[in-house]
């Protein structure tokens, strides 16, 4: 397979496995790239792209921005962390605007699920899905995937637990489907206030204690809570959801075995997980990190060269 | 008003012609001759068509015509063209509003808007000041004027306590109270129902468990005052067991299930095509299934198009900011019929009169006639075409429907469509 199945890529459960087994050979080449000492590469030089963030965002729109400049795009950037619809301008009306500015590829963040998908029906243009609200966030599950790779040599086979809020989380449910098109098994853990009541309809294992959770699994994605979505208390403090779905060193060296530790950042140092884990061996929270921009880059590739047919 | 309808087959259980194919003679307004050959007396208008089927007319107890605040989405007038041109007769017209209708005053005028139209609008008024949900209306008052029910259009009255004084307070006059099932504090900014869909597509659920809790604080404050309640469109299989037991305790209680909810599951949802957002939402098989026992059952008292025009600028946005609601009316029989033998379905649409104050007149001798003319046999895809609404939301745009209407007879008038 030499090209996507997809025109955009606005959510892992539109891909088919050889597509992110593409993307994960792609980004072999471009990690390699980065590392040298003249990190970028002239492919798209004719393309310019629209990073549109109607949402916060500092890492993802980084290695976007990097990603991009190191395979020497053209890059634009347009925040607001109010939503155009406050402003009185419908979305499609914003990108138009911006796409009457010939570029050809937006990658979007935006509060709303589903904001992408709606995107790509009605404006002419390649869509990256950068995170839409508590839907997908694909470029996400592709580096931890990827990372998870790298660590272990294969995702086949693993088994990973999600910790944490996954009610609120786009980063969840694109593991759930990136990992569970590779052959992993996959398990969510957090207070039963934060797991989708029907999740299990997804296939994957459904547990509330957290040291049941990481003696099972190969690999621990620690997600942040997203106190900013959530209208009441899920919890009653986090002290509490410290003590219950917490990791610390102490709990990861009373397990079995040894476990592999990611988190799609940022980090809430000693909620979720404490200092001496985060920095730990185990962990492979900067490694995510540098490969995101070598997925980024291979996704972008992807998808430009598909335009450029 | 002088007509000769050629061969009709007669479906009306309550005539003496049903399911017989027949001619009928109207003169000056009344029905005076049903014969199977009837020869035009003196030149007047005859109506031959394909395959024509004719009923009672039809009834719809919820639409919403946008007028008055809303004309950008439907007026009165085209609304009442699209009933007729949809086949019905009779329409009960939500506080769908901009201000609200809640007064006597604004049932005057919605009246004044409908008078002498083919079909017959049926205003409803709010039940509570503005729909606020804190204060009753004036309930007699507008009762007095014509309102045939009381209802916050799409809103559930929060405080028990207020609706239990509503039912108290509108048995009075033997009022119809009506409470949308929704308890909001669960619902949430739910935009769809919690199920494997919400939860692929990231979308916040309103989970059936809202509508439940509603459906049975309600029958609680219906047996404790002893009113005149009407839960317009349920949708979770667990409503339509817990109203067949009120029914059986003699609660003077009836509901209504919107057409769309008998048709789809949330299982269309997954592109996040915004004409599926509809509210009360789509459910899950069984849901539907359970439904559609109901309407066979009786425990379900009326079907309805529940039609709501939405201007496109409030669909074709972001699935979350997009405004609930579809049109149905043109869609109804066709789509009825897709769910239905077409006995049932002219059963299911000719149902729920009486609950909001419309004799049924059957057809035979000496009545006036109030007739729907059908073809209850035409294929078609449902398109924008079809379409007589100002406002193109319809969440049966694309769907293989069976059933055309040729028009109505009504209040002394014809109505064919072209």
């Amino acid at each position: 397979m030499s090209e996507l199945s997809v025109n955009h890529l606005l959510g892992i459960k539109y891909l088919k496995e050889e597509d992110i087994q593409l993307i994960f050979e792609t980004a072999d080449h471009f990690k390699e790239v980065i590392n040298r000492p003249i990190k970028k590469v002239p492919s798209l030089r004719d393309i310019t792209i629209a990073n549109l963030f109607f949402e916060n965002s500092t890492r993802t729109k980084l290695s976007f921005e990097l990603a991009e400049k190191r395979l020497s795009a053209d890059v634009i950037n347009f925040s607001s962390a109010q939503s155009s619809v406050k402003k009185g301008e419908s979305l499609i009306d914003t990108v138009n605007n911006i796409l009457s500015m010939k570029v050809d590829m937006v990658v979007m963040r935006h509060p709303n699920p589903g904001a992408g998908v709606f995107l790509s029906k009605h404006v002419n243009a390649s869509i990256v899905n950068a995170g839409d609200g508590a839907h997908e966030h694909p470029t996400q599950a592709l580096l931890d995937s990827y990372s998870i790779r790298e660590r272990l040599g294969d995702v086949k086979g693993k088994k990973v637990v999600i910790v944490g809020d996954i009610l609120h989380s786009r980063v969840a449910l694109s593991n759930i489907y990136a990992l569970q098109l590779q052959g992993a098994q996959v398990m969510v853990c957090g207070p039963k206030t934060l797991i989708p009541k029907y999740i299990d309809k997804l296939g994957v294992k459904v547990e509330t204690n957290l040291r049941k959770a990481l003696n099972w699994c190969d690999v621990a994605n620690m997600l942040r809570v997203q106190n900013e979505r959530m209208d009441i208390s899920y919890f009653p403090s986090t002290r509490e959801y410290t003590q219950q779905f917490g990791v610390s060193k102490d709990l990861l060296n009373s397990l079995d075995k040894e476990i592999t530790i990611m988190h799609p950042g940022p980090i809430n140092r000693g909620v979720e997980i404490t200092s001496d884990v985060a920095d730990s061996k185990q962990s492979i929270i900067l490694d995510q990190v540098q490969n995101g921009v070598a997925v980024r880059m291979a996704v972008i590739y992807l998808l430009a060269s598909k335009i450029k047919q | 008003m002088n007509i000769l309808i050629k061969s009709a087959t007669i479906i009306d259980s309550k005539s003496e012609f049903h399911n017989t194919t027949q001619d009928l003679l109207i003169e000056n307004g009344v029905i005076v001759k049903v014969s199977n050959s009837i020869k035009n007396p003196n030149n007047y208008q005859e109506v031959k068509l394909d395959n024509l089927h004719i009923s009672q007319g039809w009834f719809d107890s919820s639409v919403s015509f946008g007028e008055p605040g809303f004309e950008e989405r439907e007026t009165i007038q085209n609304g009442l063209k699209t009933a007729a041109s949809s086949g019905f007769t009779a329409v009960v017209v939500n506080a769908n509003t901009n201000p609200v209708v809640d007064k006597n005053s604004d049932i005057t005028f919605i009246n004044s808007k409908s008078n002498n139209h083919a079909v017959a609008l049926l205003p409803i008024g709010a039940l509570t000041v503005g729909s606020k949900g804190s204060d009753l209306a004036e309930l007699y008052d507008m009762n007095t004027a014509g309102a045939v029910a009381f209802y916050d259009y799409k809103k559930p009255i929060s405080n028990p306590n207020l609706m239990k004084i509503a039912l108290q307070y509108a048995s009075n006059f033997d009022g119809l109270v009506c409470s949308f099932p929704q308890e909001n504090k669960i619902s949430g900014h739910g935009v769809m129902n919690e199920h494997i869909t919400s939860t692929t597509l990231g979308l916040k659920g309103i989970p059936a468990l809202a509508e439940e809790l509603q459906v049975s604080r309600d029958l609680f404050l219906l047996e404790y005052t002893g009113g005149k309640l009407h839960i317009p469109t349920i949708s979770t299989a667990t409503s339509v067991a817990l109203i067949r037991e009120a029914k059986k305790k003699k609660l003077n209680i009836t509901c209504s299930v919107a057409i769309h909810n008998l048709y789809f599951t949330d299982n269309v949802l997954t592109d996040f095509n915004t004409h599926f957002k509809v509210l009360p939402p789509l459910r899950t098989k069984t849901d539907v299934e359970a439904l559609i026992e109901g309407v066979k059952d009786g425990t379900i008292d009326m079907v309805t198009s529940d039609h709501n025009p939405i201007d496109i600028e409030h669909k074709k946005i972001e699935f979350d900011h997009a405004k609930h609601g579809t049109i149905g009316l043109e869609s109804a029989f066709g789509a009825l019929q897709k769910i239905f033998t077409t006995k049932k379905t002219i059963d299911i649409l000719t149902k729920g009169k009486s609950r909001f104050g419309i004799e049924k007149s059957t057809i035979n001798i000496g009545n006036e006639p109030n007739i729907t003319l059908f073809n209850p046999d035409t294929k078609y895809t449902f398109s924008i075409n079809d379409i007589v609404s100002k406002s193109k939301n319809a969440i049966f745009e694309n769907e293989d429907l069976k059933g055309k209407v040729y028009g109505i007879i009504s209040n002394n008038k014809i109505v064919l469509n072209a």
